[in-house]
C-alpha cells in the first residue's frame, strides 16, 4: 500500500518517456532523413539522453535527498557559473538567435533547465531554515526574490523568456507555500507586471508573439503561422487521430514539432483519446506527487516535493496551453516527452528525487496529514 | 478501514508533537489552493482539447486538406521538331533550376550574399526579390543553370542553413543544329513558350495541353504522391524542310554575304509542284540556343540588332523585286495574246521617257524580239510590253500571281506586300511596274510566282509543316498540297519557261547560273533601293536577286536568292546567280538527281520535229 505512490510515479514517468520516444521518432524521421540521410538521427540522440537519464534516476532515487542540503549553495554557484558560461564564445552555442546552450561533446547542454531544479532545492532548504521568519518581508520576499532575479536577469539576456517565466511562477508558488504574507506576494506580482510589459514590448519578436496569440488567424501565414498550424494539427486529429506516423502537419507545416509543439503532433496522430491519455498521465503524476508531499514529516521534504511536482506540472500546463493558443507562444518543452536532452535529463532527475522522497517517507505515511484528517472529518 | 482510522488518530498525536505544525498546517491550506488551481488548469486544457478536436474538427480538417493539396499545372514536355527525314531540329534537354522558399530564410542579406555569386543573379536583385516576396512559398532564384553552377549550388545546399533552397528539373529547349534553320524554328522564352517562328505559330500544338492536378505536398512544396504521370508531351512537328539542303543553303548564303559584304541575304527553296518549302535561310542569323531574353526596348540599338538577327526576312520583309517581276509581265502578255514571240521591239535608244521620267536600260541593245526582251532584261522593251497590256490587265495578273496578298504560309508575321489598286496609279505607274518597281513583294511571293510557271500554271500555297504528330505517333493534322488558283494556261507557262531558259544561256543576263548537266530556267533582278530620306532611288544601294527552277522541263526545285546591298557588284546575274548555281548543284548531288543534259537534247529534238 505504501509503496504505491513510488510505483505510480515511476510508471507514469516511464509511460510519458515511452510515448515521448515514439512521438519524437514520428516527428523527426522525415526531417532527419532529409538532413542526415538517416531517419533515426534524432531518435538515437533521444535514446542516448534517456539512457543517461535512467542511470541518473537509478542513482538519485537511491540517494538520501537530504544530503543535497549540505551543498545547495555550491549547486547554486555552479549553475550560476554555467549560465554565465553560455556567453563565452566557442563554449556557448547560439541557434535561432538565442545563446542557450553549452557545447558538451558529443551533445549540448542547456543550463537554464538546471537552474529550475537547483532553485527548487535551494528554496526548499531556505524556507525550511527560515520557516519562522517567512512572514517578514526581508526573509519571505526580499532575499529569495533577489536571488531569483539574478538568475532571471542572466537568462533573459540569452534570451530564454520561457525559462524566466517558469522560474518566476515556481518561485512565487513556493513562497506562497512557504508562508510569505499574501499581501507581500500580491505586491510582488503587481510590481512585476510593468517589468514584464517592458521586457515584452522591448523585443519585437515577443510583441509579435503576443499579438499573434490574440488572433492567430489574422496573419495565418506570418506571425500566426505556428499557432494556426498547431490548431490544424489538433483539429485534424479528431477523436481517434490520423494514426501513428500519419501526421501531415509534421511535414514542415508545424515548426518545432518535435520540441515545443509535440503535443499537437500527439493529438493529430493519436486523437482526442491519445491527447487526454497524456494529460491524464500528467494529472496522475501530479496528484501522486502532491500525495507524497502531504505525507512528508519535515518542511524541507514537503517543500521540495511540492516544488518538484509543481515544476513538472506547471511546465506541462504551460506547454499544453501554448500549443492550444491559451497562452502566448514561448519555448517550453513538454516534460519527459519533447526532444531536447537537457530538459529531459533534468526532469528525470526531478522525478528521481521525488521517488527518493517517496521511498524514504513511506514509513511515516499518515503521520502528519491534516488534509487527510480534515477530509475524514467532513465525511463523518 | 477502522484500522486505518486508528492509525490516523495515532498520527494526529504525532502531529501534535511536530515542532513546525503551525506553519505546515497553514502551508497545506495554501497548497490545497495551488493544487486546485493547477488541477483546474488541467480541466481547462482538457476542455480546450475537446473544443479543438471535436467541435472544430470539420473546420480545421478542411483547412488542413486545403494546405496539403496544391493545384498544379503539369507542363508537358514540348514537342520535338523534325525535318522531313525525321532528323531532330528542336528538342528538349533537362536542366536544373533553383528556387527558394523565402519564408524559411532567416537572414535574407547573408543568404543572398552566399547564394548570389553562384548564380546568374546579382546580390542586389536577389535580396530585393526575396524581401519583396518574403511571405511567399516559392520564388525562382535562377533557372536552367549551367552544370558548373548546379554543382556549386548543390554543394552549398548540402551544408546547413540553406534549407530554403530547392532544385527542380526543367526542360530547356535545345536546337541541336545551332543556327541552321534558326529563322524557321524560331525560339522560346524561359517558360518554353514560343516567341517566334514555328515555335510561335504552332505553340498550341507543341506545348500540348497542361493538365491540372491536385498534388499532396509538404510545406516546402515537395510532392508526396509519386503516381502522377507528368510525362505528358506536346505534339511533334514534321517539317517539309530537308536539313541537308538547309545546311547547303545556309553555307552558300553565308559565303555570298561574306564575298559581297552584303547587308543581308535570303534564300528559299520550294518544291514547285507541291508548295513545300525545302529550305529557307536568312542572313544575318543567330543561334536560338543562346540568350532567349530579348534586350530592353529602351536600348534601341541592341533591341533592333536582336530582332534584326532573328527576323525571317524571307517572309516578313518586302522589297522592290525589279526585273524578276518581268515574269508576270511576260506571262500576262502571252496569255492575253497582246504579243507574239517574234514581235520586235526597238530599244536601240537605250531609254524611254514616260510621263517626264526617263527609264534606262543597263546598256544599249538595238532591236530585240519579245523573248530577247525578257532574256536580256530590257527595261525599255518591258515598258513597251506593259503599255500593250494595259493597266487593268497587268494589275489583274499581278493580283492572280499572288502579289499584294499573303501567301498563307504557316508562319507568323507574314507581310502581304504593297500593290496599289489601279485607280491609285499615277501616269508612270504602269511603266514602273513593268520593270518591277512601285511594288513591294516578299521573297516568298516571288518564288511562289515562279513555282507557278514551273509547275504549269498553278499557284500553290507554300507550307513548312507537313505533319503534326501526337506523342503516341498518330498523325493529328496533315498538310496536303493546296492549289490556290490557275494563273495561266499550261501552254503559256510552257512558253514562259522556254524564255526563262534563255536567260541562263548565251546572251542572257544569268549565264553564271548555268548548271552543267541540268537546264535552268530563271530570271535575274537588280533593283535600286528607294531611299525614303532622299525621296528617290539610291544610286549605291541595290538588291540583287536570281529566281529560277531546275531542271527546267521537270522542275524538282524552285529557288530564290536575294542579296541585299552587295558591295562592288550589283547585278543579279553576277551576285545572286552564282549562289543559285552552287546551291542547286550541291542540292542535286545531295538528292542524287541525275544530270539530264543528254535526255534534254533528245527531248528538244523530239520537240523541234
Amino acid at each position: 500500500m505504501n509503496s504505491r505512490y513510488t510505483r505510480d510515479i515511476v510508471i507514469s514517468v516511464m509511460l510519458l518517456v515511452c510515448i515521448g520516444t515514439v512521438m519524437v521518432y514520428s516527428s523527426t524521421a522525415l526531417m532527419s532523413m532529409r538532413k542526415y540521410g538517416s531517419g533515426s538521427h534524432y531518435l538515437w540522440n533521444h535514446i542516448f539522453t534517456l539512457c543517461v537519464g535512467i542511470a541518473a534516476m537509478l542513482i538519485l532515487s537511491r540517494t538520501d535527498y537530504k544530503k543535497f542540503r549540505s551543498f545547495v549553495y555550491i549547486m547554486m554557484g555552479f549553475s550560476l557559473f554555467l549560465i554565465l558560461l553560455v556567453f563565452v564564445p566557442w563554449i556557448g552555442i547560439s541557434a535561432n538567435g538565442a545563446r542557450r546552450w553549452l557545447r558538451l561533446w558529443p551533445t549540448t547542454f542547456q543550463p537554464s533547465e538546471l537552474v529550475k531544479l537547483v532553485m527548487v532545492i535551494f528554496l526548499a532548504d531556505y524556507m525550511d531554515k527560515n520557516i519562522h521568519r517567512m512572514r517578514e518581508f526581508k526573509y519571505g520576499i526580499l532575499i529569495p526574490v533577489v536571488i531569483m532575479l539574478i538568475f532571471q536577469g542572466i537568462i533573459i539576456a540569452q534570451p530564454d523568456f520561457g525559462a524566466v517565466m517558469s522560474l518566476g511562477i515556481l518561485t512565487v508558488g513556493l513562497l506562497i507555500l512557504g508562508g510569505a504574507r499574501l499581501s507581500h506576494i500580491g505586491a510582488l506580482v503587481l510590481s512585476s507586471l510593468p517589468v514584464i510589459y517592458i521586457v515584452v514590448s522591448s523585443s519585437s519578436y515577443r510583441m509579435k508573439r503576443i499579438m499573434s496569440f490574440t488572433n492567430p488567424w489574422k496573419d495565418s501565414f506570418g506571425d500566426g503561422f505556428q499557432l494556426v498550424q498547431s490548431f490544424i494539427a489538433f483539429g485534424s486529429g479528431g477523436f481517434f487521430g490520423v494514426g501513428l506516423g500519419g501526421s501531415k502537419q509534421k511535414l514542415y507545416f508545424l515548426p518545432e514539432v518535435h520540441t515545443d509543439f509535440i503535443f499537437s503532433l500527439i493529438s493529430e496522430e493519436l486523437g482526442l483519446i491519445g491527447a487526454l491519455t497524456v494529460v491524464g498521465i500528467f494529472v496522475w503524476f501530479f496528484i501522486r506527487g502532491v500525495q507524497v508531499s502531504l505525507r512528508t514529516s519535515d518542511p524541507f521534504s514537503y517543500f521540495l516535493t511540492m516544488g518538484l511536482t509543481m515544476m513538472i506540472g506547471v511546465q506541462a500546463v504551460i506547454n499544453f496551453a501554448v500549443s492550444m493558443g491559451l497562452m502566448p507562444t514561448k519555448g517550453l518543452p513538454l516534460p519527459f516527452i519533447s526532444y531536447g536532452g537537457s530538459a529531459l535529463l533534468i526532469n528525470m532527475c526531478a522525478a528521481a528525487i521525488l521517488i527518493s522522497i517517496s521511498r524514504q517517507n513511506e514509513n511515516n505515511a499518515y503521520n502528519s496529514n491534516p488534509v487527510y484528517n480534515t477530509h475524514r472529518r467532513s465525511r463523518r | 478501514m477502522t484500522k486505518r482510522r486508528n492509525q490516523n488518530d495515532e498520527n494526529l498525536k504525532l502531529f501534535d508533537h511536530n515542532p513546525h505544525q503551525e506553519h505546515l498546517k497553514k502551508s497545506r491550506k495554501r497548497a490545497l489552493v495551488i493544487i486546485t488551481v493547477i488541477l483546474f488548469c488541467f480541466v481547462v486544457i482538457s476542455w480546450r482539447l475537446v473544443d479543438l478536436m471535436i467541435f472544430d474538427h470539420d473546420k480545421l480538417s478542411r483547412r488542413a486538406a486545403q494546405q496539403y493539396q496544391f493545384k498544379k499545372t503539369l507542363n508537358p514536355e514540348r514537342g520535338v521538331i523534325w525535318d522531313r527525314n525525321m532528323k531532330e531540329m528542336a528538342t528538349n534537354i533537362d536542366t536544373y533550376s533553383l528556387y527558394a522558399v523565402p519564408k524559411l530564410i532567416k537572414d535574407t542579406r547573408s543568404f543572398s550574399r552566399e547564394v548570389s555569386p553562384l548564380v546568374k543573379v546579382s546580390y542586389k536583385d536577389l535580396s530585393r526579390t526575396l524581401l519583396k516576396k518574403r511571405k511567399k512559398k516559392f520564388v525562382w532564384v535562377d533557372r536552367k543553370m549551367e552544370p558548373e553552377a548546379v554543382r556549386k549550388v548543390r554543394k552549398l545546399m548540402d551544408g546547413p542553413g540553406f534549407e530554403a533552397l530547392g532544385m527542380m528539373t526543367e526542360a530547356k529547349r535545345f536546337y541541336p543544329k545551332g543556327n541552321t534553320a534558326s529563322h524557321i524554328l524560331g525560339f522560346t522564352d524561359i517558360d518554353n513558350i514560343g516567341i517566334s517562328g514555328l515555335e510561335l505559330y504552332y505553340d498550341e500544338f507543341l506545348k500540348g495541353k497542361g493538365i491540372n492536378v491536385s498534388v499532396s505536398t509538404d510545406a516546402r512544396g515537395n510532392s508526396l504522391s509519386g503516381e502522377i504521370d507528368d510525362n505528358v508531351s506536346g505534339n511533334n512537328l514534321l517539317l517539309t524542310i530537308d536539313e541537308g539542303i538547309q545546311h547547303i543553303v545556309e553555307r552558300e548564303l553565308a559565303n555570298a554575304v561574306e564575298k559581297w559584304k552584303a547587308k543581308a541575304a535570303v534564300a528559299i527553296m520550294m518544291d514547285p509542284s507541291t508548295g513545300e518549302i525545302l529550305a529557307m535561310s536568312n542572313r544575318p542569323t543567330y543561334d536560338p540556343n543562346l540568350s532567349v531574353k530579348g534586350p530592353n526596348r529602351r536600348n534601341r540599338a541592341k533591341f533592333e540588332k536582336f530582332w534584326g538577327d532573328r527576323r525571317n526576312r524571307a517572309i516578313t520583309d518586302i522589297f522592290e523585286p525589279g526585273s524578276t517581276l518581268k515574269l508576270v509581265l511576260a506571262a500576262a502578255a502571252i496569255e492575253e495574246k497582246v504579243v507574239k514571240l517574234d514581235d520586235m521591239f526597238d530599244v536601240s535608244k537605250g531609254y524611254i521617257v514616260v510621263g517626264g521620267k526617263r527609264i534606262n536600260d543597263a546598256h544599249k541593245m538595238g532591236i530585240l524580239n519579245f523573248s530577247e526582251v525578257i532574256q536580256r532584261s530590257s527595261n525599255v522593251g518591258s515598258v513597251k510590253i506593259g503599255f500593250r497590256l494595259g493597266e487593268e490587265k497587268y494589275y489583274d495578273y499581278l493580283k492572280r500571281f499572288g502579289f499584294g496578298d499573303k501567301t498563307g504560309i504557316d508562319f507568323p508575321g507574314e507581310a502581304s506586300g504593297i500593290l496599289r489598286e489601279t485607280d491609285e496609279w499615277s501616269g508612270i505607274s504602269l511603266a514602273e511596274l513593268s520593270i518591277g518597281q512601285e511594288i513591294g513583294a516578299t521573297p516568298m511571293q516571288i518564288i511562289r510566282a515562279f513555282a507557278a510557271i514551273a509547275n504549269g500554271g498553278l499557284l500553290m500555297k507554300p507550307y513548312v509543316v507537313s505533319d503534326i504528330i501526337s506523342p503516341s505517333g498518330a498523325v493529328i493534322k496533315r498538310t496536303t498540297p493546296e492549289v490556290e488558283r490557275r494563273v495561266v494556261s499550261r501552254e503559256t507557262a510552257e512558253t514562259v519557261k522556254n524564255i526563262l531558259k534563255m536567260v541562263v544561256e548565251e546572251g542572257g543576263t544569268a549565264t553564271k547560273a548555268y548548271i552543267k548537266g541540268n537546264l535552268v530556267a530563271g530570271k535575274t533582278g537588280t533593283a535600286q533601293i528607294f531611299d525614303p530620306k532622299k525621296g528617290r532611288y539610291s544610286r549605291t544601294k541595290y538588291v540583287s536577286s536570281f529566281v529560277g527552277f531546275v531542271p527546267a522541263d521537270d522542275p524538282k526545285v524552285a529557288l530564290i536568292v536575294v542579296i541585299y546591298e552587295p558591295q562592288k557588284q550589283i547585278y543579279g546575274g553576277v551576285v545572286a546567280a552564282p549562289v543559285f548555281k552552287k546551291i542547286v548543284e550541291n542540292t542535286f548531288t545531295y538528292l542524287g538527281v541525275p544530270m539530264e543534259r543528254d535526255a534534254n537534247k533528245i527531248y528538244l529534238v523530239t520537240r523541234s520535229r
